[in-house]
Parts: structure tokens; C-alpha cells; sequence
């Protein structure tokens, strides 16, 4: 592993555990997600990522310092979260190290949560979630979970890396990614995902708190956003919204 | 011999420029807070595209209700949008202890990028989206011939 993205960890960490990134996207539905998950599960800080391509950020928290990237957890899970829009130019590394430290630690299965952006997301009253994977099984497993994959389009930013490192390196990952506003904070979508992956690994977590407090969410989330979506925009992930070229079938 | 630079060598200088321009902008924007103390306001997320007929703003307000929200043209080329929050919300509901001050509006100036005719203009307000809709000024027909 590269000396310029570390991974600490604060307490021992098994190995074959599940894990699930909520990286900051279009409207920060992964984050969202992730920081729903960490709080119903009431799970702790087992670990952090420490990098110098990060901007020179801390959280303070009871005024002690914490990395803005930290990994929280039980005995059978895993959530990485991030409270800052992580730098476009350094996604690549920070994510194949994470990569890494993921194959190191023999990970069960990978799951990335975010959003699709769609223009008229307002106009909709259910956002729909949909599916890519690192194999063609995980896609089966998409499928018997009612959870439609992506044939063929782009993806941008943190998603595709994790999906494509994974993939590589014969990781199991899936991406599941709800119907979003591309810019403003989505607690809706968020609680989309979470629903999405009750029904893959069995969970049963509830989203009704989410919805409820949905504008608190938006409120609470409106710099984070701003900031990523200066991220988003360097990482160009219009790309997202574009139809691939014609092939011959 | 000078070489001749194509149509789409300059294109893409001017795009290059461009987009150098409004990262500059972008961050600039990024580098002041997204509040006012002294006017109890918040800056709304904002959005604005623009389409062959018509400009769309839209902008994230949580926490309102349709008929606290008001949109006044300040020149050709600038609204303004101020929305009345239902409750006051203060640092402190925000997870934040060592700032002072609450907030009970939102308040933002969106700049328009292409003439407009304010006077066609629509607005709504759905999921806790501001959306206004602005049609762009005509200009004359070209025959093909």
C-alpha cells in the first residue's frame, strides 16, 4: 500500500466482513446512506484514512480531532463514510488503496451506495434503484432481488472505481444506485438504497426516520453538497448522462 | 510558414478558457460561508440550466411553505429569490455550538445567463423545489432556402 493513503486502524478488524462505501456523489445519497446505517446500527469507529492528498481537514467531535473519513463497525459490518467532498484529482489512489486494504482484509462483499442523477427527479415520487456488479452472479443475485441492472452507460466517480477495482480483483461488489437529484441533498433516494440492500443481505433497517426528517437532512447537508458538487464537476460527471456510441449487435 | 489554426483549435481554446473562468468562479464561491448572520439567511442550493427556449432555476428549500416564497427581477439579468423558513433554525440545531445566530430565511441573487422574458415567467414549488421556469427572448427567423 502506498505511504500516501493509510488506512489506521484503531481496533483489530476481522477478516470476511461485509463493507459498504458511502462516498459523496450526486446528492450525497451514499453518505446520506451511510451516516443513517452507522447511526441505526449504533456503530463505532474502528478505523480511518489518513492521506495527504486529502485536503489539511479535521472533524473536531467533543472537541477531539478526527479524520473526515472514518470506517465504523460491529463483528459482521463494515460502513466507510465520508463528511468532506473528496478532491476529484485524488479519488483514483484513495480508492484503489481502499481497494487494497479491502483484499487484504478478505472482504465478504462490497457494496457502494449512491445516485443516479436524473433531471426531472423532482417530478418523481419513488426513485428507483438500480444495479451494476463486479460479476455476472452478483448480477443474478440483482435480479432474483427485484433490483434492475444498468445494460450499458456510463458511471463517474467513486462507483466506478470501487466496481472496477473490485472486478479486477475478483472482489464481490455491487453498486446500488437510486434515481437523484444531481445537486441537492436526497435523503429520499438514500432511503431507496438502504431498502435495497435490506433486501440483498437480509437487513432490516428502517427508513422512516430518514423521510421524516428528510428537510432537517437537506438543511444539515447544504455545504457538503456544494462542495462535491465542485468535485462532481471536475470529475466531469455529466459523462453519466451521456447515450454511448453506436455498436453493431 | 505559419500554420493556420482550425475553427475547432479556437473552439476549443475559448471552451478552455471557459471552463478556467467558472472553476475560478466555482471556487471563489466556495471560499465565503453559505450564511448571514447579520440578515438571518441561508443561501440556498440553486441550479440553472438553459434549454433552445427557455431557462430553468431551480433551488433547494427545505423547511418552506409555497406562498413564503418570493421572486423579483433586480435587472435583465438577475432574480432574486427570498423564502420565509416555517421555524427559525439556529447553529445549535445544526450540530454546531461555538457560533451564534438563527436563521428564518433563505436568500439568494441567481445570475441569468441569456435574456429572458421575465414578464412569461412561471414558478412552482414541488418535493421542496423551487422551480422557475423563464422564456427566452426570440430572436428572428433565418429562412432556409
Amino acid at each position: 500500500m502506498s505511504e500516501r493513503v493509510k488506512i489506521v486502524e484503531r481496533t483489530e478488524i476481522p477478516d470476511g466482513l461485509k463493507i459498504i462505501f458511502g462516498l459523496p456523489d450526486v446528492g450525497l445519497v451514499g453518505t446520506i446512506a451511510a451516516s443513517h446505517l452507522i447511526s441505526k446500527l449504533n456503530l463505532k469507529e474502528i478505523a480511518y484514512l489518513r492521506s495527504d492528498l486529502l485536503p489539511p481537514v479535521i472533524m473536531l467531535e467533543k472537541g477531539l480531532p478526527r479524520s473526515p473519513i472514518r470506517m465504523f463497525g460491529n463483528e459482521d459490518l463494515l460502513v466507510l463514510n465520508s463528511e468532506i467532498a473528496i478532491p476529484s484529482a485524488s479519488i483514483y489512489l484513495i480508492i484503489e488503496n481502499l481497494v487494497n486494504w479491502v483484499s487484504n482484509k478478505k472482504v465478504e462483499i462490497v457494496f457502494t451506495l449512491g445516485g443516479l442523477p436524473i433531471p426531472n427527479r423532482h417530478e418523481i415520487e419513488k426513485p428507483k434503484v438500480f444495479g451494476a456488479a463486479s460479476s455476472e452472479d452478483l448480477l443474478k443475485l440483482l435480479n432474483e432481488k427485484g433490483i434492475q441492472a444498468i445494460q450499458r452507460g456510463f458511471l463517474v466517480g467513486p462507483q466506478a472505481l470501487i466496481l472496477s477495482f473490485c472486478a479486477e480483483r475478483d472482489i464481490p461488489a455491487v453498486a446500488l444506485l437510486a434515481e437523484s437529484f444531481y445537486n441537492y441533498p436526497d435523503p429520499e433516494a438514500s432511503s431507496m438504497v438502504i431498502q435495497a440492500l435490506n433486501r440483498i443481505i437480509d437487513m432490516e433497517i428502517d427508513v422512516s426516520e430518514l423521510i421524516e426528517k428528510g428537510e432537517e437532512v437537506r438543511l444539515a447537508m447544504r455545504d457538503m453538497m456544494r462542495r462535491t458538487q465542485a468535485e462532481l464537476a471536475r470529475m466531469k460527471k455529466s459523462h453519466e448522462y451521456d447515450i454511448p456510441g453506436y455498436y453493431i449487435k | 510558414m505559419r500554420s493556420r489554426r482550425s475553427i475547432f483549435d479556437i473552439m476549443r481554446e475559448h471552451m478552455e478558457e471557459l471552463e478556467e473562468i467558472a472553476e475560478e468562479m466555482f471556487d471563489r464561491f466556495l471560499e465565503r460561508p453559505s450564511w448571514d448572520i447579520n440578515a438571518h439567511s441561508l443561501e440556498p442550493l440553486f441550479d440553472v440550466s438553459v434549454s433552445s427556449d427557455k431557462v430553468i432555476v431551480t433551488a433547494d428549500l427545505p423547511k418552506v411553505d409555497p406562498e413564503n416564497i418570493r421572486i423579483s427581477r433586480i435587472s435583465d439579468d438577475l432574480i432574486e429569490i427570498t423564502a420565509k423558513m416555517r421555524v427559525k433554525i439556529n447553529f445549535e440545531d445544526l450540530g454546531v455550538t461555538h457560533r451564534k445566530g438563527e436563521f428564518s430565511y433563505f436568500s439568494c441573487r441567481v445570475p441569468l445567463p441569456v435574456p429572458v422574458d421575465t414578464s412569461r415567467a412561471k414558478a412552482r414549488f414541488k418535493r421542496g423545489i423551487l422551480e422557475i421556469t423563464l422564456p427566452r427572448k426570440r430572436g428572428y427567423e433565418i429562412k432556409v432556402e
